[in-house]
C-alpha cells in the first residue's frame, strides 16, 4: 500500500514545484528581457542621438560661420520636429549661445563646454563641435529623451503585470499544492481508519464463524461420540453376535462420519494434502454409486450422463468424491419430498472464456432452489441455511476449496422454486489415467503371501499399539521405533526390514519426511510409507514421490497402501537384501 | 555678434520682427556708434570663414605648404580687422596669410581676392582677369563693386551675400551646398 501511495503522491508533490520553478523562471526572464530591451533601446537611442547631433552640427556649420541666426533657428526647429528632442542650442566659437530650441525642461545652457556625452535617467545630453573641414565654427548642445515617461511607465507596467501574474500563479499553485497535500493526508488517514475497521469486521466475522462452527461441528461430533459410546456400552451388555455386529457397524459409521467432517474442515482450510491422480470421472462416479445411495434417501433418484470420450482430469479422487457427495447432500436437503439429481459430465473446450480445456460436471436438482441473495454466500464457509446440527456450512465451501485447489472453478445457479444447478469445472489432463486406480482403491487384500518385516516409527504409545495390532492382523512382522533416530539405529543394526512405515510429525530433530528422504537416499530399495493427518510438509512428501497415508485410515486402506508399496519395491531390481 | 536675424522672410515675419527688436535693443547702441567698423569686422571674419566651404583645385596652391592667401585688391576697407580675424587661422592645413595687392595680371597666388575700389586698375578688369582661375573673388556692394563670385550685401541691417555659382565653377571651385543655402538671392542695388 505504502509504495503505491508514494508513487501516487510523487506527481502530486512534484507538479507545483515544477510550476513554481517555471513561474520564477518566467519572472526572471521577463526582468532580464526588460533590462536587455532597455539597454538595447538606450544604445539605439544613443546612436540615433549621435547621428542627429552630427546632422545638426553639419547643418549649423554655415549659419554659425556666417552668423545667420535665422537659419540656425530654422535648423534647430526642424530638429525639434523629433518629439524626442527636449532642447537644442547653437553656440559660436567662443561658447556663447546664439540660437536655441526648448520643448520641455530647461533650455540649453547659456554657455557650452564641449565634453563627453552625459546620460541621466531617461535623457541623453550631447555636446559637439561644429566644424567645417578643420575650422571650428562653434558648438551645439542637444538633449534627447531616451524614452517617454508614458512609454517607460507602460513597459514597467507590463513587467509589473507579468510579475503579479507570476506571483499569483505561484501563490495559486502553492495553495493547490497545500490543499492537495492536505487532501492526500486526509485520504491516507481515512484509508488507515477503513483498514482498521475492516480488520475489526473480519475479526468479528471470524468470531461469528467460530461460533457457528463450534455449534455445528460440536453438535455433529457429540452425536457421533454418542453413537460410538452407546454402541460400546451396548456391546458390553450383549453377547448376541448379530447384535454386536450391528452395533459395530453403527460405531464404524459414526467414526467414518467424524473422519469425513475433519476432512471437510481441512479441505476448506486448504491445508489438506492433495493426493492427485489422473482419473476418468465417469469411473469415479460409477464407483460412488453405493456411497451416494447410502447418503441419499430412497425417494431421490440419481441419473448420471457422461459424454463419450470425456477428457481425463488430474485431481484428488477422495476430495472429488467428498465434493460430489456434498453437492448431492445439498440437493437432497433441497428436495424434502424427493426428486431427481442429474449429474452431467461433458468436455468444455478452451473457447468459453476459460484458460484451457476443461471438463464440466453439472449437478442439477429439482428442489426448492435458493434466493439470489443467498447464492452469493453459498460458498462462504460456515454459511448455512440449515438449523444448528443439521449442517456445518462447510459442504459447498469444501466444493469451492477443492475446485480452486484443482485449478478449476465452481458456480451455482438457482431461482426460488426452480431448483439449483451447480457447475464444477476441472482442467483437462493430458496424461492417461491409470486403469488400475479404482480397482486398487477398492480391492481389500486379505493378508500377504509371505511374512514381511515392517519398521513402524511412531512416537505415540497408544497409536503405535493399535497400528502394530492392525499390521499384525494383516500378517506383517512389526518392529517399533519411537523416533526417527532410533529407527535409523534399528536399520543400521538389522538389514532385514522390507518396509518402513512412519508417522510424519515426531519429536526430535528429524521428522518423518527427513527420515524418508534419508532412507530413499541411502536405501533406495527399501520402500517407505508416511502417515499424517495434517501437515504442511505432506504436500512436499507427495511432490517427492513418497507414499502417504492420510489419518485416520481404515485397515483396508493400510493394507492396500502397504501392499502397493511392497509390490512397487518388488518390481524394482534389488541391489541389496 | 548676433547681428543677423532669420532670412526666412514673410512666414516668420512676426517672429522675425520680435527677434529684430530684441537684437536692436541689444545692439542698437553699438550699431549706432560703430556700425561701420562692426560691419567690416563681420565681413573680415566671413572672408576667411568662406574657405572651409569652398574646395580649391590642387592647382590653386603652388606647394602643399603654401600659405592660404587672402588678398585685398585696391582700397582696404578692413583696416586691421582682417589681419585680426585671420591671425593664427589655417585652412585645410595652409596657414592663412593676408596680402594687399595693387594689380592683378592674370594668374596670382591668391586663393581669395577681395576686389575693392582702385585707381590703378578698374575692378571690372581685375574680375575679368581672374575669371576662369581658381580664385574666390569677393566684391562688396558698399564699395560700389560687383561681379565677384561672392558679393556682400547688407539686408535689413545684416551682412548677407549672394553667390554666382556659375562663375565659381568656371574657376574650378566647388562651393558647399551649405554655403549656397545661406546665400541670399541677388538683389543688386537693393542696399
Amino acid at each position: 500500500m505504502a509504495p503505491f501511495w508514494e508513487r501516487l503522491s510523487r506527481p502530486v508533490t512534484r507538479t507545483p514545484r515544477v510550476a513554481i520553478g517555471v513561474s520564477i523562471a518566467l519572472l526572471v526572464a521577463s526582468l532580464v528581457l526588460g533590462v536587455i530591451s532597455q539597454n538595447a533601446r538606450r544604445a539605439e537611442t544613443l546612436d540615433q542621438a549621435q547621428v542627429q547631433a552630427d546632422i545638426l552640427a553639419g547643418s549649423l556649420a554655415a549659419p554659425l560661420a556666417f552668423n545667420d541666426i535665422g537659419a540656425a533657428h530654422e535648423y534647430l526647429n526642424a530638429l525639434g520636429a523629433n518629439p524626442a528632442v527636449e532642447a537644442a542650442g547653437a553656440y559660436d566659437p567662443s561658447g556663447r549661445l546664439v540660437a536655441s530650441f526648448r520643448r520641455v525642461g530647461d533650455g540649453p545652457p547659456p554657455t557650452n563646454t564641449v565634453g563627453a556625452l552625459t546620460a541621466t535617467t531617461g535623457e541623453l545630453t550631447l555636446r559637439k563641435l561644429v566644424k567645417q573641414g578643420t575650422t571650428g565654427l562653434g558648438s551645439i548642445y542637444l538633449r534627447i529623451r531616451v524614452e517617454s515617461l508614458l512609454h517607460r511607465e507602460l513597459r514597467y507596467l507590463g513587467i509589473g503585470i507579468v510579475m503579479i501574474m507570476a506571483s499569483l500563479l505561484i501563490a495559486a499553485l502553492g495553495a493547490s499544492h497545500a490543499s492537495l497535500t492536505e487532501a492526500h493526508r486526509k485520504l491516507q488517514e481515512q484509508i488507515e481508519e477503513r483498514e482498521k475497521a475492516e480488520e475489526a469486521l473480519r475479526q468479528a466475522q471470524k468470531m461469528e464463524a467460530m461460533g457457528q462452527l463450534t455449534g455445528g461441528v460440536a453438535h455433529d461430533f457429540n452425536n457421533l461420540l454418542m453413537v460410538a459410546s452407546s454402541g460400546l456400552d451396548l456391546m458390553d451388555r450383549t453377547s448376541d453376535p448379530i447384535r454386536r455386529d450391528r452395533l459395530k457397524q453403527g460405531i464404524r459409521q459414526a467414526i467414518d462420519r467424524g473422519a469425513d467432517l475433519t476432512q471437510q474442515l481441512l479441505a476448506f482450510s486448504r491445508k489438506s494434502p492433495q493426493k492427485t491422480e489422473v482419473v476418468n470421472l465417469p469411473d469415479l462416479i460409477a464407483g460412488m454409486r453405493d456411497v451416494l445411495d447410502r447418503s441419499l434417501r430412497e425417494d431421490i433418484k440419481v441419473s448420471v450422463e457422461a459424454q463419450d470420450g470425456l477428457w481425463p482430469v488430474e485431481i484428488d479422487p477422495a476430495q472429488f468424491e467428498v465434493a460430489v457427495l456434498n453437492v448431492a447432500i445439498n440437493a437432497r436437503d433441497a428436495m424434502p419430498n424427493g426428486g431427481v439429481i442429474a449429474v452431467r459430465l461433458e468436455n468444455a473446450p478452451c473457447d468459453e472464456g476459460q484458460p484451457g480445456d476443461m471438463v464440466r460436471i453439472t449437478v442439477t436438482d429439482s428442489g426448492h432452489g435458493m434466493a439470489p441473495e443467498l447464492l452469493n454466500r453459498a460458498f462462504e464457509p460456515f454459511f448455512t441455511t440449515k438449523g444448528v446440527g443439521q449442517g456445518t456450512g462447510l459442504g459447498l465451501s469444501q466444493v469451492y476449496g477443492f475446485a480452486r485447489a484443482s485449478g478449476g472453478d465452481v458456480k451455482i445457479e438457482s431461482e426460488l422454486g426452480e431448483g439449483a444447478e451447480v457447475t464444477l469445472r476441472l482442467p483437462r489432463s493430458e496424461k492417461t489415467p491409470a486403469v488400475t486406480t479404482i480397482a486398487r482403491r477398492r480391492s481389500f487384500p486379505k493378508g500377504v503371501d509371505r511374512k514381511c518385516r515392517i519398521l513402524l516409527v511412531e512416537d505415540d504409545e497408544r497409536v503405535a499399539e493399535l497400528v502394530s495390532e492392525m499390521l499384525r492382523e494383516l500378517g506383517y512382522d512389526v518392529t517399533r521405533a519411537p523416533s526417527a533416530a532410533t529407527a535409523l539405529e534399528a536399520l543400521r543394526l538389522e538389514h532385514a526390514f522390507d518396509l518402513v512405515f512412519s508417522d510424519m510429525v515426531m519429536p526430535g530433530d528429524m521428522s518423518g519426511l527427513d527420515l524418508a528422504r534419508k532412507i530413499v537416499r541411502e536405501r533406495p530399495d527399501l520402500p517407505v510409507v508416511l502417515s499424517t493427518g495434517y501437515s504442511s510438509s505432506a504436500a512436499d512428501a507427495t511432490a517427492e514421490g513418497i507414499r502417504l497415508l492420510l489419518k485416520p485410515y481404515r485397515i483396508e486402506a493400510l493394507a492396500a497402501e502397504l501392499s502397493a508399496a511392497l509390490n512397487d519395491a518388488a518390481r524394482r531390481p534389488r541391489t541389496r537384501h | 555678434m548676433g547681428v543677423l536675424v532669420s532670412p526666412g522672410g514673410a512666414r516668420r515675419r512676426v517672429r522675425g520682427l520680435v527677434a529684430a527688436l530684441t537684437t536692436l535693443a541689444i545692439w542698437a547702441f553699438p550699431i549706432a556708434v560703430c556700425a561701420q567698423s562692426l560691419e567690416w569686422a563681420v565681413k573680415a571674419s566671413f572672408l576667411y570663414k568662406f574657405a572651409p566651404f569652398v574646395e580649391w583645385p590642387a592647382s590653386a596652391f603652388p606647394a602643399a605648404s603654401s600659405p592660404f592667401n587672402i588678398c585685398v585688391f585696391g582700397a582696404d576697407p578692413f583696416g586691421g580687422l582682417l589681419d585680426q580675424a585671420a591671425h593664427g587661422q589655417t585652412v585645410a592645413g595652409h596657414p592663412v596669410a593676408v596680402r594687399r595687392i595693387e594689380s592683378v595680371q592674370g594668374r596670382s597666388d591668391c586663393q581669395v581676392v577681395f576686389v575693392s575700389r582702385s585707381r590703378q586698375q578698374p575692378p571690372a578688369e581685375v574680375l575679368r582677369a581672374l575669371r576662369g582661375l581658381p580664385v574666390l573673388t569677393v566684391t562688396d556692394a558698399r564699395e560700389g563693386v560687383d561681379g565677384g563670385i561672392i558679393h556682400f550685401v547688407v539686408q535689413d541691417g545684416r551682412v548677407r551675400f549672394t553667390i554666382d555659382n556659375a562663375l565659381a565653377r568656371a574657376g574650378g571651385l566647388v562651393l558647399s551646398s551649405k554655403l549656397l543655402a545661406l546665400a541670399t538671392t541677388p538683389q543688386r542695388g537693393a542696399d
